[in-house]
């Protein structure tokens, strides 16, 4: 147990940061109230310099993944809050800045809103860790629970409340339908945990086919967190749900929710397959290969054939996310390949350098609609979100005109930008786990994703703004950290395209099926009955 | 040194948005005189003797996970072209100073990341390093034509981008299938590189259906670039649409970066595949020499014309590639350039015309020889070089082409001159009749637009009219060529001269490559007894009857 | 009460009253359970019922987590429900204050009725 400890030490911080934060956030005083976000970003970076000298977790089949998940999380965690910074209690802070209302505790939503981003953040670090399926559910579900929240606050708008309960529904049946293929999982092998899963898997693999029990619920599983990850059919809610939240909300969506999903897959399925001796088939067991491989095909096209038709700029970044979800699919399909060390095998670490990629990238686009807003007919201030309004913005706004056009050309993938060298990876992997047709698929999808990828460039940076007086033109906000935030995704998109970190994401994803082999060469415990299902 | 050629430009374009709108031409012309400069270095630290040199080859990690690698070399084929590419730069930046008035910094910092774009992906020796240059021309192409260009430049500029945007990743696909095989050979396995010579050596292992399936992967992403006929849509369309200077690095090096991609890639990448698909390439090569030259044929709009006139001269170049002969690859490639430069400076001249009289309608402007005599010289002078007159530039390089073609016959005559090849004499006389069929347009064209009464649209009526100055104070410009516009076309003019009558210093540049490729194909050709010619007896009565004599 | 499970538990026994039962039993009503949540959060339209649609599969896969933890003789299942319920009862608290603030709003819980965002 206190090895565990040990591991959880970023989790630890962060846990009580949230505390913090949320008595912090009720202050009468407004120089306290403000300390929030400070509090917060001090503890994500704590967070991930702990999470930086996490310790190995030498027993699981993905050694190094909790550390890099964990410090991915923080990073993009802060790049998060930056752009976060001032949605909570708008405009109630204003009428109490102006003396037009007092502060009433009861009221104020802040605290709340930066606690539950810990929280989400914490649950976020929790599946990177976990090695148990009770873990894993809990983590998923303290990633998923205050999100549903943070969109329903994020604006005063009846629309936020609508994608908050929308996503919340949705989010809820794809928590019990997981939950329902955990249990059936237990029921198969007899354990919640990744490692004696492996182990019972991998003697059942060898008697014979695999339990058909077992099928089902990983089957089940992999829809239920389908719905994080926004794969096809859980991907419905998608597009509601990131136009009714706020820009700098729905980024955060695009990002948590789908690491937390993308590490649970990984260690969901590396207790399932992958790890057969019988070389060269490193491939999962066939009726799970080919759900993934439908919802990847199904996910990538969905995504981007829906995203060609919207006009909203927050619904086209949605169908994009979905269809991002779908490529990185392809490098779980792949599977971890069979050189240990090579990182153009291993479409795991192109998963989880994939991760990082999207991550830093998807700020930019979101952190512009987030810095963009009007004065709307009902007097409140509304974002940026039809697609005419980033009309010329690079010459009305070069700053922000500029971070939309690279990170738009970033995220399609056009090379030599960062988006590109994530998918190198992926095609790598997918070449070499020998699905062709796969990758065909995956190309032709990141030709149709240049549709309107090229549309959000070619409007923000060639088209002439606006004549005025057509309409209510966007104004930038005041948030200076939302454009930092843009800023820095920008820079990190240029930086990391020349300089790779891939190596830590490489390092992450060795999969190593020497402890499941090990172990499983050992008699199985006779204590345990068979299951005669 | 290599490096500089690409840095040069892109520095100069971080800069430009600095420069004041005056002076922002000055400093887009010292951004492409600069490599021009650097080429003429090149060319006597260039080790001839012994190509191709490796004491300007630079490499450096980039990915190094992945197996990128920042590789730059040059050789006789890369030399030609981005020599071509760096003499183009200063031309289109010159003749641009009268067209384009608005948002001039962003004009000039795009041409020259275009022209950074495409010396890279001559000089790239890296399989991914040649992708990203390859792609990232598209960006500057696309805001030049859909910000300078005329009223349909959206669809066009978006047309372009999303035809080349899917080729290249389906190319992409099929680079790194070579690489993975690169990677499972014995030997290399694990280790990814995108070396363009390790990845040859490699795939001349691969089975002949892979190498079909990589070949038609590469083909996809390059054959839209040259373009070959089902493909070539795009085409009219991007150039019709494009300010003068896009079309004229369009033409004069974009359109090669396809032909070169299949030189240097798709070809040694899969020589099996490139030998049995060679019918089906020049095949497809003819159509578009003989279909779109009867397209041209028809067209009333200039610049369309010309436009069309590439993919047909495309063809003959491809057409030239695919024979695998000496005489068809020398031709295939000369042709590369003196397409650039002839049609190049074609669409100077529709420019030219443009910038006087805004419109580019054969049934508007006519006989322009009496008003603008310089101007017709120099039109008649380039068309003539553009349809291959002998003596001046295109003549030998379309010769050598369906030379090519003709004497690769496997099911002609024993003759000697018989190389071993796919295509034969049926060929060349189908691409001898786009020849004539290209001379008619090209007549065509000259004849309405230079000869013939004057014709020119209405409001012009007075144009230059005793004082050569246009009254309507219309660009300033005089009715015939100024200094600066007979500068600019001299250089090229003086090009095709000379490699009209002494084209071999040319031909001796790029002869390595040459006879490389020519020696690869016939190696291959040697592993594949179908298509092996060399040794046996040709088919002809006297062959057939060969083997009866044998005890 | 308590005694007596606690004696069957140490028995590793099912009670008299089980006898005849088996893990199908089990399965099938906690697999019935499942689809018919999933069926009533598809048609329904009241935001209570699909809400307490929700909750049955929650409740469907607890029962076959105590089902299989009674086959497996260990009680990691047992533990998991515990769990599983605390998030229920943590979704079911969310789930009510969301369904509140939408009534104060439109009067009305027919899930229908919102139907701002389209595309």
């Amino acid at each position: 147990m206190i090895e565990k400890i040990h591991a959880l030490w970023p989790e630890i911080t962060l846990f009580a940061a949230a505390c913090v934060v949320m008595v912090v956030g009720l202050s009468r005083n407004v120089q306290v109230r403000r300390l929030c976000v400070p509090v917060c970003f001090i503890a994500l970076v704590a967070a991930g310099v702990l999470a930086w000298f996490t310790t190995p977790m030498s027993a699981a089949a993905m050694a190094h993944l909790p550390q890099y998940g964990k410090t991915l999380a923080a990073f993009v965690g802060a790049l998060l809050l930056l752009l976060l910074v001032g949605t909570p209690d708008r405009e109630y802070e204003d009428d109490v800045a102006r003396g037009r209302a007092a502060f009433e505790p009861i009221r104020g939503t802040r605290g709340e809103f930066y606690a539950f981003y810990l929280f989400s953040i914490t649950g976020l670090m929790l599946c990177a860790g976990a090695d148990d399926l009770i873990w894993l559910f809990l983590a998923l579900e303290l990633t998923s629970l205050p999100t549903y929240i943070m969109v329903a606050i994020s604006t005063g708008r009846n629309r936020s409340m609508e994608a908050g309960v929308k996503y919340f529904f949705l989010g809820a049946l794809g928590a019990a339908t997981f939950l329902f293929g955990f249990a059936l999982i237990y029921g198969a092998t007899g354990s919640t945990k990744y490692t004696a899963i492996a182990e019972a898997l991998q003697a059942q693999y060898q008697a014979g086919p695999l339990n058909a029990i077992a099928v089902a619920g990983v089957v089940l599983a992999v829809l239920g967190i389908g719905f994080k990850i926004a794969a096809v059919p859980m991907h419905f809610y998608t597009a509601d749900v990131y136009q009714g939240a706020s820009a700098p909300v729905s980024a955060m969506l695009a990002f948590v929710p789908k690491a937390a999903g993308f590490f649970a897959l990984l260690g969901l399925l590396s207790c399932v397959g992958w790890f057969r001796a019988t070389e060269p088939n490193t491939s999962l067991p066939e009726p799970i290969h080919e759900v993934l491989w439908f919802m990847a095909v199904l996910t990538m096209t969905v995504g981007n054939v829906l995203a060609v038709m919207q006009n909203s700029v927050k619904r086209i970044l949605a169908y994009s996310s979905i269809a991002h979800s779908g490529y990185m699919l392809v490098g779980l399909i792949a599977g971890p390949g069979l050189q240990k060390d090579s990182f153009t095998h291993n479409g795991l670490a192109a998963v989880l350098f994939y991760l990082l990629v999207y991550g830093v990238s998807n700020i930019g686009a979101f952190a512009v609609l987030a810095c963009l807003e009007r004065r709307g007919r009902d007097g409140q201030m509304e974002e940026a979100d039809d697609i005419a309004d980033l009309r010329g913005l690079c010459s009305r706004r070069p700053l922000l005109g500029w971070i939309m056009v690279i990170s738009s050309l970033g995220l399609l993938g056009l090379p030599p930008l960062l988006g590109f060298w994530g998918k190198m990876p992926l095609f790598t992997a997918g070449v070499s786990s020998g699905d062709y047709l796969l990758v065909v698929i995956l190309g032709l999808n990141s030709a149709i994703a240049a549709f309107y990828y090229l549309r959000l460039v070619g409007v923000t940076l060639l088209e002439a703004p606006d004549a005025p007086g057509r309409g209510v033109p966007v104004q930038p906000g005041p948030f200076p950290t939302r454009v930092l935030a843009g800023v820095a995704s920008v820079a990190g998109i240029i930086m990391l395209s020349f300089i790779p970190l891939t190596n830590q994401a490489q390092r992450a994803g060795i999969y190593n099926r020497d402890p499941i082999i090990k172990r499983s060469a050992e008699p199985a415990q006779p204590a345990v009955p068979k299951p005669e299902v | 040194m290599l490096l500089a050629l690409i840095l040069i430009p892109l520095i100069t374009a971080a800069l430009v948005p600095l420069a004041s709108r005056r002076h922002v031409r000055w400093v887009a012309l010292l951004g492409t005189l600069a490599p021009v400069g650097l080429v003429i270095t090149l060319l006597a630290q260039y080790d001839w003797t012994n190509p191709p040199s490796q004491t300007l080859a630079m490499s450096a990690d980039w990915y190094p996970d992945l197996g990128v690698n920042l590789r730059l070399n040059i050789d006789g084929l890369s030399f030609a072209l981005v020599a071509l590419t760096a003499l183009l730069g200063p031309i289109c930046v010159i003749g641009s100073f009268t067209a384009i008035k608005e948002r001039v910094r962003t004009y000039y910092g795009w041409l020259l990341v275009l022209q950074a774009a495409m010396t890279g992906v001559f000089l790239a020796r890296d399989a991914i390093l040649f992708y990203v240059f390859f792609e990232f021309t598209l960006v500057p192409m696309y805001v030049l034509i859909s910000l300078f260009g005329s009223t349909n430049r959206k669809a066009a500029a978006t047309k372009f981008f999303l035809y080349t945007f899917t080729g290249s990743i389906i190319a992409l696909a099929g680079i790194v299938y070579v690489a993975w095989w690169n990677a499972t050979q014995p030997g290399g396995f694990g280790a990814w590189t995108f070396e363009f010579n390790s990845l040859i050596a490699a795939s001349q292992k691969m089975p002949l259906e892979t190498q079909q399936w990589v070949f038609l992967a590469l083909l996809c992403g390059f054959a839209v670039k040259v373009p070959l006929f089902p493909l070539h849509t795009w085409l009219p369309l991007a150039h019709t649409e494009a300010p003068t200077a896009g079309s004229v690095i369009l033409a004069g090096v974009l359109l090669k970066l396809g032909t070169y991609a299949i030189l240097v890639i798709a070809i040694p990448f899969a020589p099996q595949a490139a030998i049995t698909f060679a019918p089906l390439i020049a095949t497809l090569s003819l159509i578009g020499i003989v279909a779109i030259g009867l397209v041209c044929w028809v067209q009333t709009d200039v610049k369309k014309l010309v436009a069309y006139s590439s993919v047909s001269h495309l063809g003959f170049c491809m057409l030239g590639m695919f024979a695998f002969n000496h005489a068809g690859l020398q031709g295939s490639i000369l042709y590369m350039i003196n397409h650039g430069l002839s049609t190049g400076a074609l669409f100077l001249m529709i420019g030219m015309m443009y910038e006087r009289y805004h419109t580019r309608s054969m049934h508007e402007v006519g006989g322009l020889a009496a008003k603008m005599p310089i101007w017709a010289t120099f039109m008649v002078f380039f068309s003539m070089s553009s349809v291959g007159l002998p003596g001046l530039n295109g003549f030998i390089s379309e010769f050598l082409c369906v030379m090519g073609a003709f004497t690769a016959g496997d099911n002609w005559s024993a003759g000697r001159a018989a190389t071993a090849g796919s295509l034969g004499p049926t060929y060349a006389v189908i691409a001898g009749t786009g020849m004539i069929i290209a001379a008619i347009y090209i007549l065509y064209l000259v004849g309405k637009v230079c000869f013939g009464p004057l014709r020119e649209p209405a409001g012009h009526g007075h144009h230059g009219h005793g004082h050569g100055h246009d009254a309507h104070g219309d660009d300033h410009l005089p009715a015939d060529l100024t200094a600066r516009e007979i500068g600019i076309l001299v250089p090229l003019a003086v090009l095709c001269v000379a490699l009209g009558f002494y084209p071999k210093p040319l031909m001796q540049v790029v002869e390595p490559t040459v006879r490389d490729t020519a020696r690869l194909i016939q190696d291959t050709r040697a592993k594949m007894p179908e298509y092996d010619l060399s040794p046996m007896p040709r088919v002809t009565p006297k062959a057939a009857s060969a083997p009866e004599a044998r005890p | 009460m308590t005694a007596l499970f606690t004696a069957t538990l140490a028995q590793g026994e099912l009670p008299n009253v089980m006898s005849g039962v088996t893990l199908y039993h089990f399965l099938f009503t906690s697999a019935a359970m499942f689809v018919i949540g999933l069926i009533g959060f598809l048609t329904r339209r009241n935001l209570i019922i699909m809400f307490l649609c929700t909750e049955l599969m929650f409740q469907a896969a607890g029962i076959a987590l105590i089902a299989f933890s009674r086959f497996w003789m260990n009680h990691t299942g047992e533990t998991f429900v515990i769990f599983v319920l605390t998030v229920a009862a943590a979704e079911a608290a969310m789930a009510l204050a969301l369904v509140v603030l939408l009534f104060r709003r439109k009067e009305t819980l027919d899930s229908s009725a919102w139907r701002e965002m389209k595309g």
